[in-house]
């Protein structure tokens, strides 16, 4: 009998530690069908709302976000209604987890940029909601102006690096914001979107750690990572928000996270 | 005679700097109708406007069929000539020129809303 509970108790230690070490990162995405838009575009600019694993590559179920919007010339416009569920998952899962995808036209020379607060999520391996304000830049018509500005959402990353036009090898710098405010020493953590991986293909990390790069900010909020290959990349900066929510009748903690996503191109 | 040297060289200097400092930044023109008119802006990189930039517009046949100079927020518009793709060229002087071409359909499209022929 004794032996037995004690089965029992380490294999119930073994999945406790299982489930806590996800080995993998939520992040919360916007991907615009391109960083850049210019007179060469064909049709409207397309952007798909996602939450995954970019890594990995694994999709999340997704609710309709709360907000969907886009600044410009520092006026905001909102977009939740032009949201249309889609389905997306990766070759390894079973069932398809719905995004959400949007088109917006885009008439007028200046930096967009595409903001979205999701729902909260609820994730039982880590015993809290999970809530991704998540920003994206694309540039008009080559007027530079705005992608530094604010949004002004709970946090955020505001670029240092101007957020466009990078090459492979650049850095991102940015600074992240919690209610206004430089997050100090934020965990910040990085991954690449493997679907964007075109040509080269399925970037297979040789070991767990190579999934998700982390580097914390200095004291000012201000982070910097250097992209080693042609494609999107997600910037996630998570803090612990100074609110809770009920699951199942008990406050539970909610992380909040500041994502952004910048393009890169081979230098060819 | 001394003094007046001393304000050409100044003035040298200021025109080199300043043609320094706007060659880094590459200029647009973006142009787009609306009732009846078809409106430019011209623009240096970081947003500054292209002030007193000579503006011509061709027709699709390479016609020019409007001219004109931009004012000190870059812009300048005209009346819609006839339904036609314009190619609209700024010229910012010392090499910066750039231009930007309207489609018909946005044309005739602002022919319409704007009740002009």
């Amino acid at each position: 009998m004794r032996k037995r509970f004690s089965t029992l108790a380490a294999l119930a230690a073994a999945i406790v530690i299982f489930a806590a070490v996800p080995g993998q990162a939520h992040f919360g995405a916007i991907i615009p069908s391109d960083d850049i838009v210019t007179q060469q575009l064909k049709g409207d600019l397309a952007l798909e709302i996602k939450f995954l694993h970019p890594m990995e590559m694994e999709y999340m179920e997704m609710e309709k976000p709360e907000t969907f919007g886009v600044m410009h010339k520092g006026k905001k416009t909102d977009l939740t209604e032009r949201l249309k569920p889609a389905g997306g998952k990766s070759p390894g899962q079973e069932k398809t987890d719905t995004f959400w995808k949007a088109v917006y036209p885009i008439r007028r020379p200046g930096d967009y940029t595409f903001y979205t607060e999701p729902k909260a999520y609820w994730e039982p391996a880590e015993n809290l909601f999970i809530k991704h304000y998540t920003k994206v830049c694309v540039n008009a018509y080559a007027l530079e102006q705005g992608w530094d500005q604010p949004v002004g959402l709970e946090t955020e990353i505001v670029p240092l690096t101007r957020p466009y036009g990078l090459w492979t090898g650049n850095v991102f710098t940015g600074r992240v914001l919690v209610n206004g405010q430089p997050a100090a020493h934020a965990e910040v953590e990085v991954e690449y979107l493997n679907e964007s991986a075109g040509d080269s293909g399925y970037i297979e990390p040789p070991f767990s750690p190579y999934v998700t790069q982390v580097v914390r900010a200095d004291a000012g909020g201000v982070f910097t990572y250097a992209m080693p290959k042609a494609g999107w990349w997600g910037f996630s900066a998570l803090s612990e928000a100074d609110w809770t929510r009920q699951h199942e009748g008990k406050e539970k903690n909610v992380e909040i996270g500041a994502v952004y996503w910048v393009r890169t191109r081979d230098m060819k | 005679m001394k003094t007046r040297t001393y304000f050409l060289a100044a003035a040298a200097a200021c025109l080199l700097l300043f043609a320094a400092s706007a060659s880094a930044h590459k200029v647009s023109v973006f142009a787009y109708a609306d009732s009846g008119k078809i409106y430019t802006e011209s623009y240096f990189q970081n947003g500054d406007p292209v002030a007193n930039g000579g503006l011509k517009v061709y027709d699709s046949n390479d016609n020019l069929v409007a001219e004109g100079v931009t004012d000190n927020q870059g812009l300048f518009a005209f009346e819609i000539p006839r339904a036609d793709d314009f190619r609209i060229v700024i010229d910012a002087g010392m090499g910066h020129k750039s231009s930007f071409i309207l489609k018909k359909s946005r044309v005739k499209a602002a022919i319409k809303s704007g009740g002009q022929p």
